[in-house]
């Protein structure tokens, strides 16, 4: 398949693998955190820990927007998909995300009218479909989702539907990685930066990174050869002393993004002061919201929400996974109270979770490492 | 539209370059794996039949043009 098999090509892994070797310290160990859930999930599917040499260590960031949405923002959702005129739709992969109160799912099991769809863009036609019904989107995602949400507010004015609004959740990817910078006893040694992300925002947005924190960045694709060709890019800028932004996606992102899509995101959305993420706590200026323009659309300024706020269970350790602070497997209920079938924290429900990625592809090279044959 | 078998089908970060068959308007017909989906291409400008474009929850993101 064309963008895909050329990317997974085993010879040039091999070649790459081969150039880290050449490249790295023997015993100088080196901490490059991988921003997106998806490149963490082909880290694991494609055994790229295992082909780099022992002194590259990956750590997972916080780039997974299910992961990173606070148990209080859930409770929301529920309330306003309980609500007897609401369709509430939302991505797949936010139905068992756990609240408060339960997840989407038992809310649905419960008899509220839950719905999972693909795009915002399904859930607008839904709102044709069904005048009398109020179709409320559950709008979440970093820069790559929130186009998408705007086009559909853009839409829906246009056509004046009314019965449809977003309950906005949009994450921006630049302040989670400032706080990351600046926690206590940082030691990464560069960033892997995501690559969708960056076809919006373009790579501006992380040169406070290398200017600021100098750190080495490198945005880059999902494909096992691009993550090692992103990693060879990194240690060369350590071995040559160069810390920069690089691009290793260059066939869809460029330096200053899509200017369409920065445009109507600036035209239905604007920063909130302030916003809570899961494990990272609250950050100002990380969260977009819908400007006033748009308040008929907007599900926080139409319906009345309960905006608790609410705990992370005691026994979760999503927070420190998330920041990179411990592996998946060092939390204490990892694999054992949390699994995929069970989850307590965001990172064990999402497929791109850390804890997820682990579980699923990881475990059994961990077991393999600790018994060797 | 899938990525691969156990990705995500939501991600807020994952795409699929899918290609395009049809246009109409501000969405497209595009065909990824056999399987068509419309999309809006209100963001990427011009789109021609053939062309290859970044999807993700609905709509192209940019095209692939590109070239490593």
């Amino acid at each position: 398949m064309k963008y895909v098999d050329e990317f997974r090509s085993g010879q040039l892994a091999q070649k790459l693998a081969h150039e880290l070797e050449t490249l790295v310290e023997p015993g100088q160990p080196l901490r490059f955190m991988e921003v997106c859930g998806g490149h963490t999930h082909t880290i694991y599917k494609h055994g790229i820990e295992d082909l780099v040499p022992p002194e590259i260590d990956f750590l997972h960031g916080p780039g997974c927007p299910v992961c990173v949405i606070p148990m209080g923002r859930v409770d929301d959702a529920i309330a306003l998909a309980e609500r007897p005129e609401v369709i509430f739709t939302t991505f797949g992969d936010m139905l068992r995300v756990p609240g408060g109160r339960g997840s989407l799912l038992e809310a649905k099991a419960r008899g509220a009218d839950v719905r999972m769809v693909y795009s915002p863009l399904d859930a607008l036609e839904l709102a044709r479909r069904n005048p009398d019904r109020e179709v409320v989107f559950f709008a979440i995602g970093f820069e790559t989702t929130a186009p998408a949400t705007a086009i559909t507010l853009l839409r829906a004015r246009a056509e004046g539907v009314r019965n449809f609004s977003a309950f906005c959740n949009h994450v921006t990817i630049g302040p989670p990685l400032r706080t990351i910078l600046e926690s206590p006893g940082l030691q990464l040694d560069g960033f892997i930066a995501p690559g969708h992300v960056s076809t919006v925002i373009g790579t501006v947005p992380y040169e406070f990174m290398a200017r600021d924190y100098g750190k080495p960045v490198v945005v880059t694709a999902f494909e096992p050869t691009d993550i090692l060709h992103a990693t060879v890019m990194l240690v060369r800028q350590l071995r040559e002393g160069r810390c920069e932004v690089e691009n290793q996606y260059t066939r869809v992102v460029c330096r200053e993004g899509n200017p369409r899509a920065l445009a109507v995101l600036d035209e239905t959305m604007e920063l909130r002061d302030t916003f809570e993420w899961r494990g990272l706590g609250w950050i100002e200026r990380s969260a977009l919201g819908l400007r006033p323009e748009f308040a008929a659309w907007d599900a926080e300024a139409r319906f009345e929400l309960p905006g608790s706020r609410v705990d992370d269970p005691k026994a979760c350790q999503c927070g420190e996974v998330l920041v990179g602070a411990i592996k998946p497997w060092e939390c204490k209920v990892f694999g054992t109270a949390c699994t995929p079938e069970r989850p307590i924290g965001t990172c064990m429900v999402s497929s791109e979770g850390a804890c997820a990625a682990y579980y699923n592809y990881g475990r059994l090279a961990k077991r393999r490492e600790r018994v060797p044959a | 539209m899938t990525v691969d078998a156990g990705h995500c089908l939501t991600c807020r970060d994952t795409a699929v370059a899918a290609t395009v068959v049809e246009v109409d308007g501000v969405n497209a017909t595009v065909e990824f794996e056999g399987e068509h989906e419309r999309v809006g291409i209100e963001l990427v400008g011009l789109v021609a039949v053939g062309d290859t474009l970044l999807c993700h929850a609905g709509i192209a993101l940019q095209k692939l043009t590109v070239a490593r």
